[in-house]
């Protein structure tokens, strides 16, 4: 007895059943063998389970024999419609097992620069996260079209536009070249995976017809290059499951889209909570560094804390994290790094993070203990000047507000760059910080050459100098004149910035939508 | 067994070396200090050892990522 419909539905069977199959038994096989999930158990280990609808799922080259079906090649890209912690997300990948996840042509795209799930992002004005393993273009895509397509046909514009609007995360789950690495870079959020992952403008093939030099992928674009050194991706996880974690976390952190607030977490921790250590963190030496990604443990909610781009830019920390549940963000100089001096990779870390907080409604915490910009002439160099004041700019542009805590050296360009100018302007200090122009001891010998070299000893009068201008430098006489609105014992950290965190609500709540951007950012 | 290569997180210069060759340490010890940007900055034996090997003396510069000292497990 046949039902209705009964060819259709079967037809409708066996070619989801192809695309269940990806690119067949021996090639999904061989992937597995190099240690990679395919992009199907990819997705399901970054979602809610049981939460992926699929769209596009029958797309692909069917085969036919007298006009019936016997087989389907899939399309090299699964994505569809998914929630992670119950919040729905427009999920993609290639799937490296058809044709190496190279791009297909149908009559829309699935995936990539302008493909559906983008669209989907757009539209729905939910997250998008995308899990990399392709190399983009190939040149026998001019054989099967029969001309050349200019670069930009399938372009960057919805990619560039979702950065305003959604929160956009990539994974780069293999080898990443061409337009799948630039969109590995066009995110919010990058993360790689050790030793098999590996993402450069173009590979080792291309390096070597090029310039003639020979070099490994790793070496290429490895996470020693990609991730410690250029920072080209924001983070490096262990393991493919491990990846699959980070993505989630730092999802949690952010809102669905640009018009609403992050989702506020659990309010467990107390928010009068006082940490005695942070009386004793900070030495009384001022030469000697201290942990200062303690103090930030110490601060937010007990295990909020998640440090964006761990291994790049060291003389900064960045953190997301929460307070009294609120997410916010968290800047800290690091003193165990050239006491915290900001170098170009510092600097390009803080504009990236403060525009970060700033497109997604984040109050940032800055914790400051910055003796300036780094000095020397490898850092000129560098464009330490240029990028660290792009710093600036980048602090006097965003409106979340900005709290600032002096928790030591607060100097120079640098430590302009740390403080609210354009909203309330509101900073704490702790007992331990100091601040001006330039840090004494620097300025000491050239501001008062003369009388120092006039002295029967030179170096005594020095040091007379530096005690008589320290003693004046105290903090205490700044709060006297207002100049640093509290001066804190830093064990209540916590609870102040608890409580303005919670007070700036209305206005972050009343401030919602995209941000507009205007001027030449130096 | 083969030993860990102790690397220098900054650029500047060495400032009071601690550790003798041949001394154990427990982890965390500190190994020297070099001075940078006007900051003390340890240099630390995270896994603890005996130290097979000191590379600098006090006051010679040292260039970030440079090999200071050897430890072995």
């Amino acid at each position: 007895m046949s039902e209705a419909w009964q060819a259709e539905l079967d037809e409708l069977a066996l070619r989801r059943e192809a695309s269940q199959r990806l690119g067949g038994a021996e090639a999904v096989d061989k992937h597995h063998r190099q240690h990679r999930l395919t992009v199907r158990e990819r997705i399901d280990g970054v979602v809610d389970a049981g939460s992926f609808t699929e769209v596009g799922s029958l797309t692909g080259q069917g085969r036919y024999e007298g006009g019936r079906l016997t087989g389907v090649t899939p399309a090299p890209y699964v994505m569809g419609l998914a929630k992670i912690d119950g919040r729905p997300v427009a999920i993609g990948g290639e799937d490296f097992t058809v044709r190496g996840g190279t791009s297909w042509s149908g009559d829309r795209k699935k995936g990539g620069q302008g493909g559906f799930v983008e669209d989907l992002a757009h539209q729905y004005r939910i997250p998008l996260v995308n899990l990399i393993d392709g190399a983009g273009g190939s040149v026998t895509s001019i054989q099967r079209r029969g001309h050349a397509v200019f670069p930009g046909v399938h372009g960057f514009e919805r990619s560039v536009q979702l950065l305003g609007e959604v929160p956009v995360v990539c994974a780069v789950m293999g080898t990443a070249a061409g337009g799948p690495a630039g969109r590995a870079i066009l995110s919010h959020w990058s993360v790689m995976v050790k030793d098999t992952s590996h993402v450069f403008a173009a590979g080792p093939p291309v390096v070597e017809r090029s310039l003639g030099q020979k070099v490994t992928k790793e070496e290429l674009g490895g996470p020693q290059i990609a991730v410690v050194e250029a920072g080209t991706i924001h983070d490096v996880a262990d393991s493919e499951a491990a990846c699959f974690d980070m993505i989630r976390r730092y999802l949690s952190y952010m809102p669905q889209n640009v018009w609403e607030l992050p989702p506020t977490g659990e309010r467990s921790d107390p928010v009068d909570r006082c940490d005695d250590a942070l009386r004793s963190i900070v030495p009384e030496n001022r030469r000697r560094p201290y942990d200062m990604r303690r103090i930030v443990r110490a601060i937010a909610d007990r295990d909020s804390v998640f440090e964006l781009q761990p291994l790049f830019g060291k003389a900064l920390i960045t953190c997301l994290a929460r307070m009294n549940g609120t997410v916010v963000g968290f800047i800290a100089n690091n003193p165990m790094v050239y006491g915290g001096a900001m170098d170009v990779k510092a600097a390009r870390k803080q504009s990236h993070f403060m525009e970060l907080c700033d497109c997604f409604h984040i109050p940032i915490v800055f914790l400051v203990d910055v003796p300036g910009f780094m000095v020397g002439k490898d850092a000129e160099a560098a464009a330490t000047l240029r990028e660290g004041m792009r710093a600036v700019y980048v602090s006097l542009q965003v409106s979340v507000p900005i709290y600032t805590v002096v928790v030591r050296k607060c100097y120079g360009m640098a430590g302009m760059g740390t403080t609210d100018k354009n909203g309330l302007d509101f900073k704490l200090a702790w007992p331990s910080a100091e601040w001006g122009s330039l840090p004494i001891e620097g300025g000491v010998a050239a501001a008062f050459r003369r009388e120092i070299q006039a002295a029967p000893d030179p170096k005594l009068r020095e040091a007379e100098i530096e005690a008589e201008l320290r003693a004046s430098a105290s903090p205490f006489r700044t709060a006297e004149a207002f100049g640093v609105e509290e001066i804190i014992d830093p064990r209540e950290t916590r609870p102040i910035l608890c409580s303005f965190i919670a007070a700036a609500r209305n206005r972050l709540a009343t401030t919602l939508g995209p941000k507009p951007k205007y001027g030449v950012p130096p | 067994m083969a030993g860990v290569e102790l690397k220098a997180d900054v650029t500047g210069s060495v400032w009071k070396i601690l550790a003798t060759a041949g001394q154990q340490l427990a982890p965390g010890d500190t190994v020297m200090i070099l001075e940078s940007m006007k900051m003390e900055i340890p240099v630390i034996a995270e896994d603890g050892g005996t130290v097979a090997e000191i590379r600098v003396t006090e006051g010679s510069p040292v260039t970030e990522g440079q090999v200071v000292a050897v430890v072995t497990g």
